[in-house]
């Protein structure tokens, strides 16, 4: 097959897949997957040469790079509107559920943003879109061994984030509440 | 309870059955993509290196006035073959013992009297005053970075990286393997998936980034002044809420993984770590290089960072974090370096 040829299978393959990758990062936009899926493909396209074998890390890769330019523009916007105050969902809720509630929700979001960048997605990369740590790698632009060393250390900030969560709803008022109300932040 | 990877995977907003974006056909506008970007012959196609022109915000940003450059354009740069021949051909030398070893955590000196982090930002603000900057895009790093695996002792990777960014604002990266160390043995490196001795000085990567587009913090110069770098670090960082003590090391390290600062950014720098909590002074220590520096630790769980500064100027010499707690799955015990980073000049 032509690199035209392979580029299309990967395309058709993996559109969904990495459209799921891009709305699981832009929190609720889902008015804006469809365009930035459509630049992740064409900086794919003009990089098709490259298409590896097992194309969906690398997809993910490309869409990563992607989203961290759009949603820094994203940020700059939100803190502006925040500001003027005038979009009822820059507000955010503040209240969080408890760790010891059934149905995990909001407060492991909550728990992950208060992570850095980078933990977070090496955490997403296995968990959402369950990539083995080889594929974590290829995603990263890494080893495999940096990857699995990144997921390592990444855990245990959030098992400590989890820890420390608990340790608040076990010592707070009867509502649970987060300490500094926080923007979610991406990865 | 759950574990944490457990949880999360429960908490995925998207799951992969998820009606609006489950597998299937495509969609109209997909499919007009695709054959957008498969249409035109070869010859009238956009030549690489130039975006195609999207729709909306994104393209908006993307787009500018004059043609913009993708950085995920990969290309050998002349410069960077010239630098990584002269680096293979300078570091380069014959094989004797591997430098395999993995390194001992930094040591403080018994009869060194630790300085306050207050006390280091004044002297910093004093060798700042005379005005000169010195503040340079790109950065000159030593790591040793351990690796690990589920089925593998883990093992230290010691990799140089030299960033150099030029006149038309695209920037080249070169990666050599090496450990100054053990100059001329065979050093540890992580290949396609596995692991193996090369030569030392043997080049991992060279890549060459288009012209950035991105104006934002850590790309856009640091100020050097501590409140307008507070709001900086914490936009590189993507946060609207004061930085943490960890956050802080973390974005500094983004910092000074993007930026060579100057004297003036280097002070104002250790101003934010005197403010920051729970960095404590432990005294002088040697790094990996051979420089003497004040160290700082901050305990956070399962793990110790010390921060190393130059006693004169606070530049950010290094930074070293250290298990405390053993991690028998990927045979990590406590005390293991995990990292040390050297920042040369």
């Amino acid at each position: 097959m032509s690199n035209d040829e392979t580029f299309a299978a990967a395309y058709r393959e993996h559109y969904w897949a990495v459209s799921r990758y891009v709305a699981r990062r832009l929190d609720g936009r889902t008015s804006e997957v469809e365009e930035v899926v459509a630049e992740v493909f064409t900086v794919a396209w003009r990089r098709r040469s490259d298409l590896p074998a097992s194309p969906l890390p690398w997809l993910y890769g490309v869409a990563r790079n992607c989203l961290s330019n759009a949603v820094r523009g994203y940020g700059r916007r939100r803190r502006l509107v925040d500001k003027l105050g005038h979009d009822e969902t820059a507000h955010g809720r503040q209240i969080v559920d408890s760790p010891d509630s059934e149905q995990p929700g909001d407060w492991v979001h909550d728990a992950l943003a208060r992570l850095a960048p980078a933990d977070q997605e090496v955490l997403r990369l296995t968990t959402w879109e369950e990539l083995g740590i080889d594929e974590v790698a290829v995603a990263l632009g890494c080893g495999s061994r940096a990857a699995a060393m990144r997921l390592h250390r990444a855990r245990r900030r959030l098992r400590a984030e989890i820890d420390s969560m608990r340790t608040t709803v076990a010592a707070g008022p009867t509502t649970p509440r987060r300490d500094t109300p926080k923007e979610q932040r991406h990865g | 309870m759950a574990d944490e990877l457990e949880l999360l995977r429960r908490a995925n907003p998207v799951p992969s059955g998820d009606p609006r974006f489950g597998d299937g056909p495509l969609g109209h506008e997909a499919e007009r993509h695709l054959s957008r970007l498969m249409g035109p012959p070869a010859d009238e196609r956009p030549r690489p290196g130039r975006f195609l022109p999207g729709r909306g915000s994104l393209g908006r940003l993307l787009r500018g006035p004059r043609p913009r450059r993708t950085r995920l354009v990969w290309a050998l740069a002349t410069t960077a073959a010239v630098a990584m021949t002269s680096l293979a051909l300078l570091l380069a030398g014959p094989s004797t013992t591997p430098a395999v070893a993995a390194p001992r955590p930094l040591v403080v000196r018994a009869d060194s009297t630790p300085v306050p982090l207050d006390q280091l930002a004044e002297r910093a603000e004093g060798a700042a005053a005379d005005g000169s900057s010195g503040l340079r895009k790109g950065t000159h790093v030593q790591s040793w970075s351990m690796g690990m695996s589920e089925d593998k002792p883990p093992i230290t990777l010691p990799v140089e990286r030299i960033v150099r960014w030029n006149a038309d604002d695209s920037h080249t990266e070169l990666v050599v393997a090496t450990d100054p160390r053990h100059p001329g043995r065979p050093v540890l490196s992580e290949g396609d998936g596995d692991s193996g001795l090369v030569d030392d000085g043997h080049v991992i990567s060279e890549q060459t980034f288009p012209p950035s587009w991105s104006d934002a913090p850590p790309e856009s110069p640091p100020p050097h002044d501590a409140k307008r770098l507070r709001a900086y670090l914490q936009d590189a960082q993507h946060t609207d809420t004061p930085l943490t003590t960890p956050e802080l090391l973390d974005v500094t390290r983004l910092l000074l993984d993007t930026w060579t600062l100057g004297t003036r950014e280097d002070a104002a720098l250790v101003r934010l770590l005197a403010d920051a909590e729970g960095l404590r002074p432990v005294g002088q220590v040697t790094d990996r290089l051979g420089r003497s520096g004040q160290a700082y630790v901050y305990d956070a769980t399962g793990a110790r960072q010390m921060l190393i500064l130059d006693p004169v100027t606070g530049a950010v010499l290094g930074l070293e974090s250290t298990a405390t707690v053993a991690d028998p799955e990927y045979g990590l015990k406590a005390g293991d370096v995990m990292d040390y980073i050297a920042w040369m000049r």
